[in-house]
């Protein structure tokens, strides 16, 4: 019963008028960020974020969260209208989704992701209210050796998830780790890696570096690859009469997908390093290997287009548990999210919900009302997304640029911090380019600081001896889990490539 | 030499540099005996050599079988680096707003050539909004430059 009070506590919050109305506007950039291809939420996030510092905390963090998670809602509109995911995210959500509205099932498509996202997150919202109080619990007895594995653990699941090029994975994460280490050192208060620089003591600033990789490097990587030359004449068409929505059965055929997609999504996102991509393609190919028509799957079915998008949705509601409950980010995004906490001087972890419950509170109860803003939106307000898809990028870009370069002068008003964004861009385009995670980078940037101070503190506890991780039954337990999803990842990695063989063989 | 082996050499060569000043310059221990500044940055810096002389080595045992094949919008994506070098570098002589519709004017003439009324539009109204935005209504820091604007 004490999580309904506090549920209500936070709802009490979250609903006033202009909170309301900075979701409202975080909801609808969040959609903005989704549609437009190659600007993730990362990006968005690391963008606005400074757009935010006149704004009261609640409601700058609650504006921050529905951009997080509204833009998970708006990548899927061009992934059903122009077969181009708006973000990795939504990478599933094409398969089935272009192919309904190219059978002239737009509207039907648009109106049943809309549902699914909704459902997916909102099961998300309800099980953190239900888990986020019992991970806070059980985090209150975690140590220094806790906090470095499960930084470690968010770190080699994300280059994990790379695959392949996992070696350029590890290189990116030991960069973002060097790049941490600059500036003085709290222990001893020695400078390092300053060179004398003034400017350099306080170390290398997430924001313009954040700004540089996800805005900068995505936006010259875009251009690469021709988006601006590409036209809007692919758009799908498609009409707002009876044809708009769904028929019964499409209801009745995923209301068992949508469950399914929710709890697995929720699951994944959890995990830190894990994430929406892999919980949305997870989503799709457990959701094949159960359908009693396959085959259908690929060609426009819509069970396929709403198991990633339930579960991209729900894992973007999950990445907040530890988030919030460990202050451990498990993803870039949840990395903008913490910094923006940190600069409100909210400090998320176990002890969050008890000593700031009006905020932590406050953030999940926006959550239920952001989801139910964002289905809204996502349902009328299409023509407006459909709009903006049709600017061309080499119009929209040169104004991104604009923002990305404007937003990180206003952090602190320094004009070298605009620089270090400029030269973050040009290294984000090549890490693009050659294969390298900007991704890891950043999330390697934040956590460096933390797994190194855990790192130090747990080997001066331990007198020098490793053997502390595992005679701890915490630690033990974050190594056998680790364990556990390192051997887990490449094995179901491989089991899609096979299967996505043996479908182009057939 | 395919570009990303050059990649690879040149954060090998930061690297290098990154674990010289880790062992020159920071110690393994503090005074009162406890992991000083120096442990973590080694443990990364010998790390970080270790996975780029590993990447290149992949690189070439890989060869030059794999030839790169560059994209045909190389100079665009060029370009747009070079304007937006020239954005920030103007931002502290002309100011925001100027600078903002300096560069959109000139890469929308570049970018979205023939359409000079829809680009000076664009360089105009966006700019404006910006400032409005940012100055009026958020109070944000931008840069005023040499030549401010007088209001």
């Amino acid at each position: 019963m004490e999580i309904f009070s506090d549920l209500w506590m936070g709802l009490s919050v979250a609903i006033s008028p202009i909170n309301l109305l900075y979701l409202l506007i975080g909801a609808m950039v969040g959609m903005v960020v989704g549609v437009i291809p190659g600007f993730g939420p990362s990006a968005g996030l690391a963008i606005l974020l400074p757009v935010t510092f006149g704004m009261d905390p609640i409601g700058a963090v609650m504006m921050l969260a529905a951009i997080y998670y509204g833009a998970m809602y708006g990548g899927t509109i061009t992934s059903i209208l122009l077969n181009t995911p708006g973000e990795s995210a939504t990478v599933a959500s094409t398969f089935d989704g272009f192919p309904l509205a190219q059978q002239g099932r737009a509207g039907p498509a648009l109106v049943m992701q809309a549902a699914a996202s909704f459902v997916g997150g909102t099961v998300g919202v309800i099980l953190i209210t239900l888990l986020a109080p019992l991970f806070s619990q059980v985090a209150r007895n975690f140590g220094p050796p806790e906090y470095f594995l499960l930084a470690m653990m968010g770190m080699l699941t994300l280059v994990v998830m790379i695959g392949s090029n996992w070696r350029y994975g590890v290189i990116s994460a030991l960069i973002g780790f060097a790049l941490g280490t600059v500036g003085v050192d709290l222990e001893t208060g020695q400078s390092r890696y300053t060179f004398g620089s003034a400017e350099l003591i306080g170390g290398i600033h997430f924001i313009p570096i954040a700004i540089g990789l996800f805005g900068l490097g995505e936006l010259y990587f875009a251009f690469y690859q021709g988006l601006h030359a590409r036209g809007s004449g692919t758009i799908v068409q498609y009409t707002k009469d009876q044809r708009f929505w769904p028929e019964a059965r499409d209801w009745i055929e995923t209301r068992m997908t949508m469950v399914r997609g929710s709890l697995l999504g929720f699951v994944v996102g959890v995990i830190p390093g894990a994430g929406a991509t892999i919980a949305s393609l997870m989503a799709y190919s457990v959701e094949r290997s159960v359908s009693k028509t396959p085959e259908k799957f690929g060609k426009g079915a819509m069970a396929g287009l709403v198991a990633p998008e339930t579960a991209n949705n729900a894992a973007s509601s999950g990445a907040m548990i530890p988030l919030l409950t460990l202050g451990i980010p498990g993803s870039a995004s949840t990395a903008v999210l913490l910094a923006a906490f940190l600069l409100w001087g909210l400090r998320p972890g176990p002890l969050l919900m008890a000593q700031n419950p009006e905020f932590a509170w406050g953030l999940i109860a926006s959550m239920y009302l952001g989801n139910m803003a964002l289905l809204a939106i996502n349902i009328f307000a299409i023509p407006v997304f459909v709009w903006l898809i049709r600017i061309p990028y080499r119009i929209l870009a040169p104004g991104v640029i604009v923002i990305c370069t404007l937003g990180t002068f206003s952090v602190s008003g320094s004009i070298i911090e605009v620089w270090l964004m400029f030269f973050a861009g040009i290294a984000g385009f090549f890490m693009r380019l050659f294969g390298f995670s900007p991704a890891a980078l950043v999330l390697a940037l934040v956590l460096g600081p933390l797994a190194e101070e855990a790192l130090r503190q747990t080997l001066t506890i331990s007198r020098g001896s490793f053997m502390i991780f595992i005679e701890r039954p915490g630690s033990l337990s974050i190594i056998a889990i680790t364990l556990a999803i390192l051997i887990l990842i490449p094995l179901i990695q491989r089991l899609g490539r096979r299967a996505a063989d043996k479908r182009e063989a057939g | 030499m395919p570009m990303r082996v050059a990649f690879l050499l040149v954060v090998l060569f930061a690297s290098g540099f990154y674990t010289y000043v880790a062992f020159a310059d920071l110690a393994f221990l503090s005074v009162s005996g406890r992991l000083g500044p120096g442990f973590f940055p080694r443990l990364i810096g010998i790390l970080l050599m270790a996975f780029c002389l590993w990447g290149l080595w992949s690189e070439f045992k890989r060869g030059r079988s794999e030839v790169e094949r560059a994209s045909s919008h190389w100079r665009t994506s060029g370009l747009v680096v070079v304007l937006t070098g020239g954005l920030v570098l103007s931002l502290n002589l002309l100011g925001g707003v100027l600078a903002m519709a300096a560069f959109l004017l000139v890469s929308l003439s570049l970018l979205n050539r023939g359409h000079h009324l829809q680009n000076l539009a664009v360089a105009v109204v966006f700019p404006g909004s910006i400032y409005l935005l940012f100055d009026r209504l958020l109070n944000a820091a931008m840069p005023d430059g040499v030549m401010a604007l007088p209001f």
